[in-house]
């Protein structure tokens, strides 16, 4: 045991804890006590996850400290409930009271929303990194959230016009700022990062996504000179309002390269969501190997299949359990309504689905902690050292004010960032 | 209090809170906790000790309310500080237990469901009739799609003569009765036995009503049930209630995977409670129209107990109507209200009856869209 934990034998090295011993208790009490306190243990819950990971990871020999706390969150929460529960009012009140706006209640609400959790995600983060303490130096975080707001609103909208181009350079910019305006003391970090260092692993992203999909469009565009006939769809005979298919274009090319479309489309956008870890992987390891503190820098070596092993694993234990649950509950169905028990047994089968049901939820909560969250967060820590670590010994506290709870309790009512997350 | 006969010496690193930089000292716990490095010295009260979270063995102290902490990975001091330091796991800053936290939170859980259950309903029937009356009917336009789409597209009855008849009768019936705007009745073709409400006065009846009525004065019984919840305000009261509780019980309760059963559970709970009072007071109100209109105000009753009674033959579950519970108490209670008179003459005319039960065409007209066009 005292081989695995300890001191590590490298100076810069990044470790986290091997067993995780006592994470299990932390996820069970949390999830049961959020239960029946309908959820508002959650923000306690939260607190004790972070104090458990970020004290279990140590960074060049001295493990980080937490000191975010629960209270302060539930205020967070309850002030951002303050501002928000008008707010939404308002937007609902919108398309009932002013007539020509009320298509665009929805619209107008999403654009708000997601201004507010582009806010949320910074402040968020501002709260976090206040609260932690390495080698007994506070972290921070400066900078306008409104105008990274502004950033990312400019860059998402960069994105949809050049269909998902961009994307790359937004993740960069919006990554550059964050870890620019993150402080450790008195010291800034500097990230590096360019659009260019993710291209290729977005690229590949992009075209298992959308490559064949637009090349089908394409397909069936020149098999139909750009031009579709006017009554391709026509009034379904059966159902007023609804329109079908018109029969008279089956066979001709329209119809072949249409299918051809549907199926394309069915097959390689759901195969791009398996990307997904392989690209949140390179991300993350192009990322951090772009972030400096002065003369010390991360240095990553993250591959990509110890994103894809946790999920794997979280996915292989779900279906295994279902397929076991659905064998117990299959076979009692069977032998209560052979043996004809009457109402006594079937209360007792109602109990049972139920504390089945909640023991389901249990379980997944607990694995998702002990599986994905443990080994997302061991991979990218252990997979980073930092270069020069010598010159960390130069950095200084800071007197600068903590951020409050309020900044994350907003990220909390939005749902956005509001669970642990990886890194900062 | 025992004193410790026996110093432990270990090695460690010590960071004063000022700098990142590691400081190598030694730790010495006898009676007090002396640790010495290159130009340090300090000197700590074993009652003043804390400790923080780490894994094991590694262990980070400092003193209460000081930036100044030691970290080491000695065990035998780890265990010397946990038996010679008694405040060593005491968190300063800690009010109160998880106790005190979750049953302070079951108490907000449970005023907030109170609220829902309660205060929703109420708030409900005070802001519905704060609703500007093109407001209603707009959304009531937008609803009636929705529903129509959720039947499945049923197509509009609208056979000129028969509608003249309907549009006479509803006439006669709503006159003097200070609705809250003109009612829309619609007719439209369908195998389930209903009528329903929609906010902005709409009112759909599905054909197979017109099927069942064996008098004109049960169908006029339906229409006055109907315009009861009109006179009520209930669809826009239904509406208000179900966004008010599913917003409270979903925003403040949380998105905790089990709760979003809660609310599911909690809100058909609420609604069916709800539009048990809301059923009765539609009846009396229908009653007492059905009267007004020379009807006979115990026809509602017949019509209610032979739908309830076939659809129990055919053993469906009848879309809408499992929201209009005890069929049984609520026909007592309807002939208890519309008293022993019976009017000499039926509400309409042989003639008009007939006419009217032809509103739907024999076969279903061309597929054009129905004049109120969904949404």
């Amino acid at each position: 045991m005292d081989s695995v934990s300890a001191v590590p034998a490298r100076p810069g090295a990044i470790v986290f804890d091997r067993q995780a011993k006592g994470l299990t208790s932390i996820a069970v009490k949390g999830f049961l006590l959020s239960l029946v306190t309908f959820g508002i243990y959650r923000f306690w819950y939260i607190t004790n996850l972070r104090r458990y990971f970020w004290s279990r990871t140590i960074v060049a020999g001295s493990p980080g400290e937490y000191t975010g706390r629960g209270k302060e969150l539930f205020l967070g929460f309850l002030v951002a409930l303050a501002i928000l529960v008008p707010v939404y009012i308002v937007l609902f009140a919108l398309g009932f009271a002013y007539p020509p706006l009320a298509p665009f209640a929805g619209p107008i609400t999403f654009v708000f929303l997601f201004l507010l959790g582009q806010y949320a995600i910074f402040r968020g983060r501002r709260y976090r990194a206040s609260r932690t303490l390495w080698r007994g130096i506070r972290l921070g975080q400066d900078g306008s959230a409104l105008t990274y707001v502004g950033l990312a609103t400019g860059w998402w909208f960069l994105t949809l016009v050049t269909l998902g181009i961009a994307f790359p350079w937004m993740r960069a910019s919006l990554e550059r700022y964050r870890i620019g305006h993150t402080l450790v003391g008195e010291s800034r970090m500097t990230s590096t990062a360019r659009g260019s260092m993710i291209l290729k692993p977005w690229l590949l992203f992009y075209l298992v996504a959308l490559g064949p999909l637009f090349v089908s469009i394409l397909a069936l565009l020149v098999a139909n000179d750009f031009s579709f006939p006017a009554d391709l769809m026509i009034a379904d005979p059966d159902k007023p309002g609804k329109f079908v298919f018109n029969p008279i274009y089956a066979g001709t090319p329209l119809a072949t390269y249409g299918g051809a479309v549907a199926i394309v489309a069915s097959i390689f956008i759901p195969l791009a969501l398996f990307l997904i870890p392989y690209y949140r992987a390179r991300e993350t390891r192009a990322f951090m190997n772009a972030a400096a503190l002065g003369a010390a820098r991360l240095n990553s070596t993250l591959k990509a299949r110890q994103f894809y092993w946790p999920y794997i694993v979280y996915m292989l234990s779900i279906l295994g359990y279902l397929a076991a649950i659905g064998i117990v509950i299959g076979g009692s169905a069977f032998l209560l309504q052979t043996s004809g028990l009457g109402s006594g047994a079937q209360v007792l089968l109602v109990i049972g689905m139920t504390v089945a049901y909640l023991g389901s939820l249990l379980l997944f909560a607990v694995l998702y902690v002990r599986v994905i969250t443990v080994r997302l967060w061991r991979a990218v820590a252990d997979s980073t050292t930092i270069e020069n670590v010598e010159a960390l010994d130069a950095v200084l506290a800071s007197s600068r004010r903590t951020a409050s709870g309020l900044n994350e309790g907003l990220a909390d009512a939005l749902d956005v960032g509001g669970a642990l997350e990886i890194g900062f | 209090m025992t004193v410790p006969a026996e110093t432990v010496t270990a090695t460690g690193t010590l960071f004063d809170g000022r700098s990142a930089r590691p400081n190598p000292v030694t730790l010495r716990l006898g009676e007090r906790l002396e640790i010495t490095g290159a130009g340090l010295r300090e000197d700590w009260n074993p009652f003043d000790i804390r400790a923080g979270e780490t894994e094991p063995p590694t262990m980070r102290i400092g003193l209460a309310g000081n930036p100044v902490r030691v970290e080491f990975t000695d065990r035998a001091l780890a265990e010397a500080l946990v038996a010679r330091c008694p405040d060593l796991r005491l968190d300063d800053e800690a009010r109160g237990g998880v106790l005190r936290l979750v049953l302070w939170s079951i108490a907000a859980g449970v005023s907030v469901l109170l609220v829902a259950i309660y205060g929703v309903p109420v708030a409900a029937g005070i802001l519905a009739p704060l609703v500007p009356q093109p407001v209603e009917s707009r959304f009531g336009l937008a609803v009636d799609g929705q529903v129509v789409s959720l039947l499945g597209d049923p197509p509009l009855c609208a056979e000129p003569a028969a509608k003249a008849v309907l549009d006479r009768l509803v006439a006669r019936m709503t006159k003097g009765a200070g609705l809250p705007g003109d009612p829309v009745v619609s007719v439209r073709r369908h195998k389930v036995a209903n009528a329903l409400t929609l906010p902005g006065a709409r009112v759909i009846v599905l054909s197979d009503i017109l099927a069942k009525a064996e008098t004109p004065d049960e169908f006029g019984g339906i229409l006055a049930h109907e315009f009861g919840h009109v006179a009520a305000r209930d669809p826009t009261r239904a509406v208000i209630t179900a966004g008010g509780v599913s917003f409270l019980l979903s925003l403040v309760l949380g998105d905790l995977t089990g709760s979003t059963v809660i609310v599911g559970v909690g809100q058909a709970a609420i609604s069916a409670g709800y539009s048990r009072d809301a059923e009765r007071a539609a009846d009396a109100y229908g009653v007492a129209m059905l009267i007004r209109a020379g009807g006979d105000g115990a026809a509602l009753a017949s019509i209610l107990e032979r739908i309830d009674a076939e659809a129990d033959a055919e053993g469906s579950l009848t879309g809408f109507l499992h929201s209009h519970p005890y069929t049984k108490e609520r026909a007592a209670k309807i002939r208890s209200l519309a008293g022993g008179t019976r009017p000499d003459k039926p509400l309409l005319s042989k003639e008009d009856w007939q006419t009217l039960r032809g509103i739907c065409p024999a076969e279903p007209r061309t597929p054009a869209k129905p004049a109120t066009t969904p949404l």
